[in-house]
């Protein structure tokens, strides 16, 4: 193999023409910039920061809880002084040195029991602890999702794959625009002797919002459905 | 908890009263119609990425436009507390109560973030924010730019010196 075998690989692929969408993307910012609602520099220093984000430090709160008793006390107790372990600092750090309404809140860690599954939904609008898990999926944002979990979670949790025993109580908490909530779930069995990377990797953005529990070898989402709402409340 | 949450009812009774005019757009109708979502561009140019290279921007776009009434450090206080609504502003649960509404009205069926794209400038129009014409205008000169048309940024320069180099999400 040589040196420049590099060079030889084919690029990555690319769309390579400009969709309406993305014409409009960009119209709708440059004349909210003109009409001076915010300013470049402030959106180029917001979008770089949203780039960093996505659901590792929660995943990797949740393994380090699950390898040091301390730590997950600390975690359920105060989770945004948990938080600074894995790199998020929920005081001083981005969203509220100049940001964003939907992220400087509260962290709550939520810890499942064998009898007790917690799954997080925000009934208002969509907020989402972003700064820890990135950007929320789509199915979280619907009206469907967030108006029928709330009404019927046992159902609506088989709908993702997570049959729960009767003996198991479901509870649903509500994001505001104080508290923002991960899960903690159980750690699974077959599990032992795991490193934290390890351990890491099985808790996926859907264990951590809590409508899926960890396993071993799963290591991604499932693709969801996303369904219209049925005559939802209001419309 | 309940089974409808207290807070959504108030905001669903103040964004009736409000009762922004949510009739559609002709020019976001047609991007509607026309538009090439990312689902099928991604696909016909086989490219992995779940989502299109602008959804950041989108995101930190509505994110800026509630910047100041949902300012960070008012966001915990009593409601009685904060700015009080504006047009001026865009609070970001009355977007997304209007993105709703909208999406159930005009954009069910278009995916997302398209939809989410369509209803954030829906809401701007029809707050008054920006005008269609002023979109439609706006809309052509990106166009214009980002397909590289002949004499595309002469005007574009002049107005707007700092936005030539900022194309592309």
């Amino acid at each position: 193999m040589s040196d420049h075998d590099d060079h030889l690989h084919p690029p990555a692929p690319m769309v390579d023409e400009v969709s309406e969408f993305e014409v409009l993307e960009l119209a709708v910012r440059e004349l909210a910039i003109e009409k001076g609602l915010f300013t470049q520099e402030d959106h180029d220093r917001w979008t770089e920061y949203m780039h960093t984000l996505g659901p590792l430090p929660a995943a990797r709160l949740v393994a380090k809880a699950w390898l040091d008793p301390e730590y997950k006390e600390l975690a359920v107790k105060d989770g945004v002084k948990a938080s600074l372990e894995v790199g998020v600092d929920w005081v001083s750090g981005m969203p509220t040195q100049f940001g964003t309404p939907s992220d400087y809140c509260n962290l709550r860690v939520l810890e499942d029991t064998p009898t007790l599954k917690h799954v997080v939904v925000c009934t208002l609008c969509s907020c989402y602890p972003r700064p820890i898990l990135g950007q929320s999926p789509e199915w979280y944002r619907t009206p469907n999702y967030r108006r029928r979990i709330v009404r019927w979670p046992r159902q609506v949790l088989a709908e993702f794959g997570l049959q729960l025993p009767e003996d198991v109580e479901v509870r649903v908490e509500d994001s505001n625009q104080k508290s923002r909530f991960i899960v903690l779930p159980v750690r699974p069995e077959g599990t032992e002797g795991w490193s934290e990377d390890q351990l890491a990797e099985i808790v996926t953005r859907d264990v951590l919002i809590g409508v899926a529990v960890p396993k071993p070898g799963v290591t991604a989402n499932a693709k969801r459905p996303v369904r219209k709402a049925v005559n939802p409340y209001g419309h | 908890m309940t089974d409808v949450n207290p807070d959504y009812l108030e905001l669903d009774k103040e964004m009736n009263e409000r009762a922004l005019d949510s009739s559609p757009i002709e020019l976001l109708e047609r991007i509607k119609i026309e538009g090439r979502v990312w689902e099928e561009l991604s696909e016909e140019y086989g490219v992995n990425n779940p989502d299109p290279p602008w959804r950041v921007s989108l995101e930190s776009t509505c994110d800026q436009l509630a910047g100041g009434y949902w300012a960070p450090f008012n966001v915990c206080l009593p409601k009685e507390e904060r700015e009080s609504p504006s047009d001026d502003k865009v609070d970001a649960i009355e977007r997304r109560w209007e993105e709703d509404d909208l999406v159930a009205k005009h954009y069910a069926d278009v995916p997302f973030p398209e939809r989410q794209l369509l209803a954030l400038a829906h809401t701007l129009v029809r707050r008054g924010i920006m005008t269609e014409q002023e979109l439609a205008a706006k809309m052509k000169s990106v166009s214009d730019r980002l397909n590289m048309v002949d004499g595309a940024y002469e005007d574009e320069e002049l107005s707007n010196p700092g936005l030539a180099n900022k194309q592309g999400a």
